[in-house]
């Protein structure tokens, strides 16, 4: 197998996703926990269209089938500091 | 008609209880063991913690428990022959007000009699070890140098191999519909596909522990409630220990990977359940770690995510076997405790299963106790609200 990254947060090729679903993490979501894909600063935006495609065909499961990995907030990393001013918070939204 | 399959001991809930579990009495030889879970292995509290590990508490109880699982914990990855990254870094409860140092200080004595390492640690040596820390919050803590993190996937994990090299048989995504008795006595399960029969189900399904005992006709007296955490983008080390924080009510740590990890409750508890995030809880956190570590404000928020647990009267965990009910067994109400709590709960539960004793460090968590005026008071723990592992 060529060395293709999938995933540019974690620096993950397609062959360690390949050797994952071989041993044993199957599903997307251990898939997900055990290589960090999904899980890195674009939390999936980047990765997930190489990971899902690379799941389904070493898999045989179709892609329409899939249920990507929830995709949590925030959109994109936001500095903790601009979630809590320290005067005059927003509490009550 | 295929004959029904037949297992001599049925485990409801592939998480990190239920696994160490399995494992535990596949070490024994209890015969065929089955692990149902509703979803994929480690999908529920085992999957969402703190990681945090320590057995320094206030009660008896509760230190005989949790330092029987530290003890574990030490060689845990020789043992299940997986690395699940134990990291022995020290864990701190802060004191942030003289109340809460004279209460670390009582604790710590019962720690020491009772032969734990612990030691109380003034403003300046707390500042000295974690120098990141906002000075104006601390006036000291309690200092448990053997305390530390572990990955929680991996021991999840970790946990499945070791069992399933034993011949313990785990089903993900089978949900178990009914539990069967006849005359007090459980004779199976069935699950979304299958009658399945068998003599012993243990309950170990964490959050979802009251609806699997009510299945079987059992009332459990467990309250649930939601928490949520939040991870950082991978920063410069900054924070060598776990952390608690009695005060703000909040428990972190910093990964390997570099991210700060960490949870924090509100003062009342969220009575919604879902697993989506709140805006209220992510802004709480924002503010009580912006606190604790100025460097935090401008840090940056990488993903918000949220897990359930269950909670008995006294926020102890319940195990042992149901009065009453012959083959049914708990080991649930870990209530946020349950993955440092992993590998002494399912080690101890199967003595207490193959042998027919009950081991002295469950005896005081026995599921009966609340009817015969019991209880444990655990000062660590206030109500609904403490920190976390």
């Amino acid at each position: 197998m060529s060395k293709k990254m999938v995933c540019f947060c974690q620096d993950l090729t397609d062959a360690d996703i390949v050797r994952a679903i071989k041993e044993g993490y199957d599903h997307l979501e251990t898939l997900k926990r055990f290589t960090g894909a999904f899980m890195g600063p674009c939390q999936g935006k980047m990765c997930a269209a190489n990971v899902v495609k690379l799941y389904a065909e070493t898999t045989g499961h179709p892609v329409e089938d899939l249920r990507i990995p929830t995709m949590r907030p925030p959109v994109e990393p936001i500095s903790l500091g601009s979630l809590a001013p320290e005067k005059g918070g927003d509490d009550d939204a | 008609m295929p004959r029904p399959k037949h297992y001599d001991i049925v485990i409801i809930g592939g998480g990190v209880q239920g696994l160490s579990l399995a494992y535990n009495l596949a070490l024994r030889e209890t015969g065929k063991i089955a692990v149902f879970d509703k979803s994929y292995i480690g999908s529920g509290a085992s999957g969402r913690n703190g990681e945090m590990i320590r057995s320094a508490f206030g009660s008896e109880e509760w230190i005989r428990l949790f330092d029987t699982s530290l003890r574990l914990w030490e060689t845990l990855s020789a043992e299940l022959d997986f690395n699940v990254m134990f990291t022995r870094c020290g864990y701190l409860v802060l004191a942030s007000t003289p109340e809460d140092l004279a209460a670390c200080r009582t604790n710590c004595k019962r720690q020491n009699a009772m032969g734990l390492k612990t030691r109380m640690l003034n403003a300046g040596e707390v500042a000295e070890l974690i120098p990141s820390l906002n000075p104006q919050a601390t006036v000291g803590g309690v200092f448990q140098k053997e305390g530390g993190v572990a990955r929680h996937d991996a021991v999840v994990w970790a946990y499945a191999r070791a069992a399933r090299r034993l011949g313990v048989e785990i089903f993900p995504y089978t949900e178990i519909v009914a539990v069967n008795v006849d005359t007090a006595k459980i004779t199976g399960v069935r699950t979304i596909r299958e009658n399945v029969l068998t003599g012993i189900v243990v309950n170990a399904a964490g959050a979802f522990a009251g609806q699997v005992a009510e299945m079987a006709g059992v009332k459990l007296l467990l309250d649930v409630y939601r928490l949520e955490m939040i991870v950082t983008e991978p920063l410069k080390p900054f924070l060598q220990v776990a952390l608690s924080s009695p005060h703000f009510l909040a428990y972190m740590h910093q990964t390997a990977r570099g991210e700060f990890a960490g949870g924090a409750e509100p003062q009342n508890l969220s009575p919604y359940l879902g697993l989506k995030n709140t805006r209220h809880a992510v802004q709480d956190m924002a503010r009580k770690f912006g606190s604790l570590f100025p460097g935090l404000r401008g840090a940056k928020l990488m993903r918000q995510w949220a897990g359930i647990v269950a909670k008995s009267p006294d926020r102890g965990p319940l195990l042992g076997a149901v009065d009453g009910l012959e083959g049914f067994f708990l080991n649930a109400g870990w209530g946020g405790y349950g993955f440092m709590g992993s590998p002494a709960g399912g080690r101890l539960m199967a003595e207490l299963i193959t042998d027919g004793q009950v081991p002295d460090a469950l005896y005081p968590f026995n599921p009966d106790r609340f009817a015969t005026g019991q209880a444990i008071v655990e000062p660590t723990i206030i109500g609904a609200a403490e920190d976390k592992g």
